[in-house]
């Protein structure tokens, strides 16, 4: 089996842990508002685990489209990717909207929390620092540092 | 009449969700366009393979959002929004 690249399983971690503190949050405004039953928990763990999932998924075909090199490649994977996780979503959206056992507000309402994690993420981009551009902004100084001179500097040097 | 409005109100339904998942089209787009710059990146830079990667696994996740945002707005035009319209139409006119 194909090991699974480590920035996919970090990220898809972290969002899955906010999907879990969302749900808890959501199931209980159901509790207080006095809507809960079986169905919101149901609906809950439905959209959830496809929300994860289609995280998941996308990670994977990331690193696959960029270990390919090929920019059509990559392009062309991209698209049939999101057009499947969107057929997912959509498959558990339905269940939840046509399956009595599902409370339709429930499946609907945990499809946006990943990208509720993602917004958290971004504000708490400082202190986890999975952005690292230390590296590349090192390697694109000592770049610049090694180009060719500027027709300024040229100048300068033709007068000194 | 009331069955008139009842058809007019399910007929906007479906057509708002109709046009609702264009917005759907979108992303599948722009994150295509998205790895591929990302490729070409790599291939400039690829010690910067990390961060290129991890920058864009976010990003594409959060352009994402727009398509499915667009999937929960059809889903409710479709599924919860004629219920309530019909039920608010029929109250009001008694």
């Amino acid at each position: 089996m194909k090991k699974v690249d480590k920035t996919v399983i970090k990220e898809t971690k972290f969002v899955a842990m906010w999907v879990i503190i969302f749900s808890a949050l959501m199931q209980a405004v159901f509790l207080i508002i006095n809507k809960w039953d079986y169905t919101v928990l149901l609906g809950n763990l439905l959209s959830g685990f496809c929300g994860v999932l289609s995280f998941f998924v996308l990670g994977l075909t990331i690193i696959k489209a960029i270990s390919s090199g090929d920019t059509a490649y990559a392009k062309k994977m991209m698209r049939a990717s999101q057009a499947l996780r969107t057929f997912l979503m959509l498959a558990a959206c339905l269940a939840g909207a046509l399956a009595p056992c599902f409370n339709i507000w429930a499946t609907v309402i945990p499809v946006m929390f990943p990208r509720l994690s993602l917004l958290i993420r971004s504000f708490t981009v400082k202190q986890m620092g999975p952005f690292d551009t230390s590296a590349a902004e090192t390697a694109h100084a000592t770049e610049i540092t090694e180009a060719e001179p500027t027709d300024d500097k040229k100048e300068v040097d033709r007068v000194e | 009449m009331l069955e008139l409005a009842i058809g007019i109100i399910l007929g906007c339904c479906a057509l708002g969700a109709g046009m609702a998942m264009i917005a759907g089209i979108g992303p599948g787009i722009g994150e295509g366009n998205a790895v591929a710059r990302a490729c070409e990146a790599i291939g400039r830079q690829p010690e910067a393979k990390g961060s290129i990667t991890s920058t864009l696994f976010v990003g594409c996740a959060i352009a994402e959002t727009t398509g499915l945002y667009a999937l929960v707005i059809a889903i409710l035009l479709i599924f919860v929004a004629p219920d309530m319209l019909v039920n608010i139409l029929t109250s009001t006119l008694g």
